[in-house]
């Protein structure tokens, strides 16, 4: 197999205070078959032998499922191919490409260092209502309240969303609307999330305004860049519920 | 008291609307759902508009005979001037709601956002990325539109004062370039509509978007049709 | 060669196990268990380690109890622990298929499955919690697979024969972490939780031999500060990245749990580590992490290498398909030597048979240390959509990774260090022989023996952190006057200190390698001599390198950077600097233990038909190591384990 010469352009930055930069570096002998964070891990081993400081990335579990790795490939979150950056292989690139590598963008997301932001934000929103309320041990018998398979399996897909936060980055708007929705339409649609869901999406929704993210316009790229193929289905949804809410909480219809 | 409610439930009623009220029109969702509403009632004021435009086609019989549009422009100023007026200030207020909402709503999005330097786009289409532009062109069209055809305008002689206007190049260019601007705003906005109001699934979203763009080109196409056929010589 | 020594201690802290018949222990443990009243619990102050399952369960748990909580992971939000990447699903004896299960049957098949050297009550609890641990996920809205009824689907895993595996698709261990993360900012959320995310423990605190806080560095402001609390739960996972190259997360280390061991926490049975056999062959030196194939795939798949050596060689060096080698010339060697469980054999079972097939030069892969999984027959049989069905996601996943189509091609897989059985010694209050310092989950020598069962760790986190920890706790609190340490005692400072210190140490090396260079170095020579099959030699060749190693490393380890601000080099070089002082005590152990069990194979030790061959007579026991100082031989100390309910039998997969 062929080996990759690239040259890399890669947001620098010391930390949230100092002035950022882009940087080139050249990307040399990569193997088409390592992954995206494999390449980085190469770049920084020569360049902490030159003395240099090595790019700081988030990354974790390096198979696709704990949402840790970030990173703006080419203006795209994760590259844009429907995978999470650690699961993006170079055999996606071309010898003598120049890739950018910028950080996830949102100012809700501030930078800490190089490529790495914080998604605490996030975070937040889960804490203000995105959970059933229920005290370990007080659970009925799992199969006393039978959940149809649709919906246990439209639920599941809300659920697959793994919080890396491509949805927001990729946002026009820096929009979190279709990581509060997806946690949202999953507890939501199960009976067992019913009792709350008002109150929830409520909160939820006020959180999400709280923090400083953008306000969705309709343009699905947070569906095209997410790696988990959540649907904006979920965002539909929960304006409807938004409405049901509100009516709720003023008149008390659809309580 | 009567219905079973006390002065104290009523205040109590009230309070717990406008609390929620105030939060509605302060949350994301709540001030996309009022773009969207006022969005589709401007919608449906171009449809009536456009019918109402229609009836240049009737063409002009001449020697004292009205013409359609005459007639048509007529009949709508033979309603008592306190409901025109209201219809006038209706829509007024919705155009206003629309346009400040989403004068709002775009600045808290680009603050909301940071950059660095390389932007990359995956689905988002020109149409909904150019939404504001295209929206302030509309509305400077539609000052001047107002101005030249409304203000400027003789409701008994409708028809030759727009064979006027048209016959001007400059004026029926900017007519085009701004009917253009408004097929992409309709364009996005018809489906954002249906999204926002929670309408939209998967399975209908591809649906709504050729509903989209069949809805602009109809509307679109009829008021541009004029201009051209002025141009044209078809009207005369 | 001269033969180790083992410094072998009489002392054995107490098991703590109630009395009574087996079925009746935990009750009467929780019946008779001190209490402490909810206004009081606020008082205590509890810091948790960890938010995996083990972790983030116990912490949701405990603060709902009252408890004043305060919680650490080195990731950036609690919800990344590595128990996110659990695919296959968790076990519990809830029996919904009628199939005769019961909780007996899954602790008998979780003691089996262990090759008999766990303890007996603790696999019998947690069989016993294993059905609230279910009710509890689904109130929490865990969305598990369905039966079109709406009742709860199960399926069948490795070494059972019935079904009891509750899942969500090929994502479990998600769905649970999630229901635990989301339990857990719900108490954020109320203020009962305080969260330090980013922020990884590097020393535990210990005063007048009471766990009583730690010592963490803020990897964002690489600041070193120190925490007080009344007890301290450590659930910081295992240590399978000693052999750099496994399916554990990039951050998963020891470090945590060998600061504990080295302040006087025993390290039990280190030599259980498990090797997964369906992982991604490794491609070359640049390669950081190994990708799991669900152990579901060999349910459908067949594990073949070529019969001769020259085909392999041929298919290694890419002149030959493999979808060209006839049939003939294949070695199901599975299906041939376990006629029975054919290519469904337990995981160290089938890891030990394609080494051998490789070692034999039969391997596949460019570096011969693969073999194939095919799918040829599954699909020729049931269609190419049902097994889209049953195997979609993977089948992707494997082409993503690899750009192989396994539909075209079979899969190429080779085992990968998984999962590590044992862990930090601890009593049946899960208190390590630190008083007061608790270890839960991954962390613990726990309840699997000498090899854990599939489905098996994502039961055991969440039985220690929901329902074990929130009883038992109690029982160490209430001998404890509440907020009776701060960190004003000067134990805080002299920790503190020490860690600089050691920080400043490896800063100041400045020599030339790296730290990652150094962690591969160490992981090559434990996978080679300590991983799938251990002989004296090999081990003996271990222990006498690996201080080579950590000198290498204390002399010519290159830290970048500094130690103010986020700094990835330092922590990774700590980290190697942990797996460093901990790797002999993993040769130690397997030296130790001169029998085969389980996971663990000394080729010693083996029957006529290469099975493995247990000695139960000698070393029926729980292997507790002491520290004793770095290249110090470590304290043996024996807890023997007593079979009474269960018979001593040999492990027959036949």
């Amino acid at each position: 197999m062929a080996n990759l010469n690239l040259t890399l352009k890669v947001w620098r930055q010391e930390n949230a205070q100092a002035q950022g930069r882009i940087e080139t570096y050249k990307a040399t002998n990569i193997p088409e078959e390592a992954s995206f964070l494999e390449m980085l891990d190469i770049v920084n081993e020569g360049l902490v032998k030159e003395g240099i400081e090595p790019i700081h990335f988030d990354h974790d579990c390096r198979e696709g499922i704990c949402g840790m790795c970030s990173l703006t490939i080419n203006g795209v979150p994760h590259g844009g191919k429907h995978v999470t950056t650690c699961q993006l292989h170079m055999r996606q690139f071309k010898d003598g490409d120049t890739v950018w590598i910028e950080p996830f963008r949102a100012r809700a997301f501030p930078l800490l260092r190089d490529l790495v932001v914080d998604r605490t934000a996030l975070d937040n929103i889960i804490a203000s209502g995105g959970f059933v309320d229920v005290r370990t041990g007080s659970a009925p018998n799992a199969n006393n309240m039978p959940v149809r398979k649709k919906t246990a399996d439209a639920a599941f897909d809300a659920a697959a969303c793994i919080g890396c936060g491509a949805c927001v980055a990729s946002c026009k708007n820096s929009s979190a609307m279709l990581f509060t929705s997806a946690k949202a339409a999953h507890l939501n649609l199960l009976p067992q999330g019913h009792p709350e869901k008002n109150k929830r999406v409520l909160a939820m929704v006020r959180q999400m305004d709280a923090m400083g993210f953008g306000n969705c316009t309709n343009q699905y790229e947070c569906e095209a860049a997410c790696p988990k193929g959540i649907s904006v289905d979920n965002i539909a949804k929960l304006n409807r519920d938004y409405m049901i809410a509100c009516a709720s909480e003023a008149v008390g219809v659809f309580a | 008291m009567e219905y079973g409610y006390s002065r104290k439930d009523v205040i109590a009623l009230m309070n717990d609307i406008i609390t929620t009220a105030c939060k509605f029109v302060t949350s994301s969702i709540g001030r996309k759902i009022l773009v969207a509403l006022t969005g589709a009632c401007l919608l449906l004021f171009l449809v009536g508009h456009l019918a109402g435009n229609m009836t240049i086609y009737g063409g002009n019989p001449g020697a004292g005979e009205p013409s359609w549009i005459d007639a048509y422009a007529t009949g709508l100023h033979t309603m008592p001037a306190w409901l025109l007026m209201a219809i006038r200030l209706g829509l007024l207020a919705i155009l206003l709601v629309h346009v400040v909402l989403t004068l709002v709503l775009k600045y808290e999005n680009v603050t909301a956002r940071t950059h660095y330097q390389k932007e990359g786009t995956l689905k988002a289409t020109l149409s909904s990325r150019t939404m504001v532009l295209t929206g302030v062109m509309i509305f400077c069209f539609l000052v001047f539109h107002l101005w030249q055809l409304t203000v400027n305008g003789d409701p008994h002689d409708c028809y030759n004062h727009i064979i006027a206007a048209f016959s001007n190049g400059w004026c029926s260019l900017f007519y085009i370039v701004a009917i253009c601007c408004l097929f992409m705003h309709v364009r996005h906005g018809v489906q954002s509509i249906l999204q926002t109001l929670g309408l939209a699934t998967r399975k209908v979203r591809p649906l709504y978007n050729l509903v989209a763009v069949l809805f602009a080109i109809v509307v679109c196409g009829g008021f541009i049709s004029i201009p051209l056929a002025v141009l044209t010589g078809i009207l005369k | 060669m001269n033969d180790i020594k083992f410094p072998v201690s009489d002392y054995m802290p107490d098991s703590c196990i109630p009395d009574g018949p087996i079925e009746q222990k935990w009750t009467k443990y929780k019946r008779e268990a001190k209490l402490i009243n909810p206004n009081n619990r606020r008082k205590y102050t509890v810091l948790v380690v960890g938010t995996g399952l083990a972790g983030g369960s116990a912490a949701a748990t405990l603060a709902e109890q009252g408890y004043n909580v305060k919680c650490f992971c080195y990731q950036d939000s609690p919800r990344r622990a590595h128990s996110i990447a659990a695919q296959g699903g968790i076990n519990a004896a809830h029996n919904y298929q009628n199939d005769g299960d019961s909780v007996y049957r899954l602790f008998y098949d979780t003691v089996k499955g262990g090759d008999f050297r766990a303890r007996e009550a603790n696999v019998y609890r947690l069989a016993e919690v294993s059905c609230d641990i279910i009710n509890q996920c689904v109130a929490q809205g865990v969305p598990f697979g369905r039966e079109y009824g709406g009742l709860l689907d199960n399926r069948s895993f490795g070494g059972s024969q019935l079904k009891r595996t509750f899942y969500s698709r090929g994502q479990t261990g998600q769905q649970l972490l999630l229901g635990c993360y989301q339990a857990m900012e719900k108490e954020i959320g109320k203020g009962h939780i305080e969260m330090h995310p980013r922020t990884e423990m590097l020393d535990l605190v210990v005063v007048d031999g009471h766990a009583k806080g730690i010592v963490v560095r803020d990897m964002v402001t690489g600041e070193i500060k120190s925490y007080a609390g009344d007890t301290v739960l450590l659930a910081t996972g295992g240590y399978g990245r000693v052999f750099f190259l496994s399916t554990n997360a990039m951050g998963c280390n020891v470090g945590a749990a060998c600061a504990c061991w080295k302040k006087g926490a025993y390290f039990a049975n280190p030599c259980f580590t498990q090797i997964h056999p369906t992982c991604i062959p490794v491609k070359g030196d640049y390669q950081s992490k190994l990708t799991l194939m669900s152990e579901s795939l060999r349910n459908d798949g067949r594990i073949w290498v070529p019969k001769s050596r020259e085909v392999a060689e041929k298919i290694r060096k890419g002149e030959m398909k493999p979808s060209d080698v006839a049939e003939n010339d294949r070695d199901y060697y599975l299906e041939r030597k376990y006629p029975s469980f054919g290519n469904l054999a337990p995981r160290d079972i089938s890891s030990r048979a394609a080494k051998e097939a490789c070692d034999d030069e039969r391997g596949v892969a460019a570096t011969g240390r693969g073999v194939f999984l095919d799918f040829k027959d599954a699909i020729a049989r049931m269609g190419k959509e049902w097994i889209d069905g049953q195997y979609g996601n993977l089948f992707e996943m494997y082409e993503e990774i690899t750009a192989v189509d396994p539909h075209e091609q079979p899969m190429m897989i080779y085992p990968a260090s998984h999962y590590t059985m044992g862990g930090l010694w601890v009593d049946y209050n899960l208190m390590s022989s630190i008083p007061g310092l608790h270890v839960l989950g991954e962390a613990n020598f726990s309840d699997h023996g000498a090899n854990r069962l599939g489905a098996s760790a994502l039961m055991q986190g969440l039985s220690d952190g929901y329902f074990v920890i929130a009883s038992t706790l109690p029982t160490y609190l209430t001998t404890q006057k509440p907020g009776s340490v701060t960190t004003a005692a000067p134990e805080f400072k002299e920790a503190e200190d020490a860690v600089k210190e050691r920080i400043n140490k490896m800063m100041n090396v400045k020599g030339t390698r790296t730290p990652d260079e150094i962690h591969r170095e160490l992981g090559k020579l434990v996978w080679d001599k300590v991983g799938m099959g251990r002989t004296k030699e090999s081990l003996m060749e271990a222990i006498e390198k690996i201080p080579g190693i950590r000198d290498e490393f204390w002399s010519n380890v290159k830290v970048a950077g500094s130690t103010e601000g986020m700094n990835m080099e330092l922590e990774k070089a700590w980290r190697v600097a942990a797996f460093l002082d901990f790797a002999e005590v993993l040769c130690y152990d397997a030296l130790n233990r001169e029998e085969s069990c389980g996971a663990h194979f000394r080729l010693e030790h083996q029957m006529a038909d290469g099975e493995a061959k247990r000695d139960d007579a000698n070393f029926a026991y729980v292997a507790c190591w002491e520290y004793k100082g770095t290249g110090e031989l470590p304290v043996l100390h024996k807890e023997n384990l007593t079979f009474d309910n269960v018979h001593l039998a040999i492990r027959s997969y036949k």
